[in-house]
């Protein structure tokens, strides 16, 4: 069995994508089809409707008009595969990075140990302290597992190298590379040019809250 | 149904581990609600008689300041880096999630209605053993109702970019005014000497809010927090 046929879907198709907020159109009409083992680079101009597709493909939002598709798969049947990394680290900073990371596995229903991720995002000793003491790499490491400990087949990045050091951008480069290997489908969203051209397989270019273009 | 209930336990275990943690909420509101009645006991009392029928109005006036400030306050919590969006990205009945807040916040205001009951009773010369039970049985009701409303609404500001506390305030007060005045009326009834039997009008009144609050909150919560 490859790796592709082990996710629950392997592409994630909009069809008509609007979404209005009051009369303002932060998206129009947007058809774009992300793939699995590869990466699409989500650029555009702030304001474009980078932010507002990432939330609509979370299900953090609704559309105003226009469908999703993730394979076979619809709304909250769909959102278990789903992980989202964004600039905020979405982590209680009252807890310890591991009382985060057991809170969210249980709530996704992951069981057994979480030592698998400590070892892999080299969560050290800093992960058994309050996140509020952690600094914005150890942060970005501990938001990186609480993404990933599901294994998700669609992985959404909204600024995901922002306030990062050399070394986190570099760990942060692999994490997706092996994320791709294992089939998942990521998007990315950067305003990182750099690190847009390394890490991107297509482009979606957003202009206004449509789609510009886009490139393979 | 399991899978629901667990979800909701485990949100509010993990407030209420926050919360023992920090004692942030609890500590800070309850003083607040401490605050009130020992102000107004020192402005309002003139003679035991007239301090026994402010006590009801005291006592809730207290218990709604603080449980609103309480309920605020924990979803701020959620607020803070935004860990709301990892919370609704989670695949949990986004039901479970508004019935593990108000699990935590009624466990708040309880905690904080445990401080100032005792004291209210003292400032104001209330003899609260005779009428201990049903007392606390109407302020379980009225709360219940009055935090599920704060809870359900308390997300709604939290999602909110700014003005969150005028979102709460100009939101939920209004809503929990039948609730609140239910309370109130019921318990100065009840500093009267009402029986039980007399005061069943409002418990069902109460019990009535707290229902539909409960079933607004588990089937709007979905709704309420989508863009």
């Amino acid at each position: 069995m490859s790796a592709d046929t082990q996710q629950p879907f392997t592409t994630v198709r909009t069809e008509g994508l609007t979404k209005l907020y009051g009369r303002t159109p932060a998206l129009v009409t947007v058809d774009v089809e992300l793939h699995a083992r590869q990466v699409t680079v989500i650029e555009g101009a702030n304001g474009s409707g980078k932010s507002t597709l990432v939330q609509l493909l979370a299900q953090l939002a609704r559309p105003t008009r226009g469908t999703i598709a993730y394979g076979q798969l619809t709304g909250a049947d769909a959102r278990r595969h789903v992980g989202l990394l964004a600039h905020a680290p979405m982590l209680y900073p009252d807890l310890t990075g591991m009382e985060n990371l057991t809170l969210f596995a249980s709530l996704y229903g992951v069981d057994g140990s979480l030592d698998t991720l400590r070892e892999r995002f080299e969560l050290g000793r800093f992960a058994d302290r309050p996140t509020r003491t952690c600094s914005r790499g150890q942060l970005q490491r501990l938001a990186l597992a609480r993404a990933l400990l599901a294994k998700p087949a669609l992985l959404l990045l909204d600024e995901p190298s922002t306030g990062l050091d050399v070394r986190g951008v570099e760990r942060l480069a692999a994490v997706i590379d092996d994320e791709r290997e294992r089939g998942a489908i990521v998007a990315l969203v950067t305003h990182d040019a750099a690190f847009a051209d390394r890490m991107a397989d297509r482009r979606i270019r957003l202009s206004r809250g449509r789609v510009s273009e886009a490139a393979a | 149904m399991k899978g629901f209930l667990a979800a909701s336990w485990r949100i509010a275990a993990k407030d209420l581990r926050i919360e023992l943690r920090t004692k942030e909420v609890v500590v800070t509101t309850g003083l607040f609600a401490l605050l009130v009645v020992v102000l107004s006991s020192l402005a309002f009392y003139l003679s035991k008689g007239l301090a026994e029928r402010l006590a009801p109005g005291v006592l809730w006036i207290a218990i709604a300041f603080s449980g609103v400030m309480a309920v605020g306050r924990s979803w701020e919590r959620e607020r803070d880096n935004q860990v709301l969006r990892a919370l609704l990205l989670a695949p949990i009945p986004r039901g479970a999630l508004f019935v593990g807040k108000l699990l935590a916040n009624l466990l708040f205001v309880f905690a904080i209605e445990a401080i100032v009951l005792p004291l209210t009773a003292l400032f104001f010369h209330v003899d609260l053993l005779p009428i201990l039970p049903m007392l606390l049985a109407l302020m379980a009701l009225g709360t219940l109702g009055f935090v599920a409303a704060g809870t359900l609404f308390g997300a709604l500001a939290a999602r909110s970019s700014n003005a969150r506390d005028l979102v709460l305030s100009l939101v939920v007060f209004p809503l929990i005014a039948p609730a609140l005045l239910g309370a109130v009326v019921a318990t100065r009834d009840l500093f009267a000497g009402a029986s039980v039997a007399e005061l069943f009008g409002w418990i069902r009144a109460l019990a009535a809010f707290d229902l539909i609050f409960l079933a607004a909150g588990v089937v709007l919560f979905d709704p309420l927090l989508a863009d």
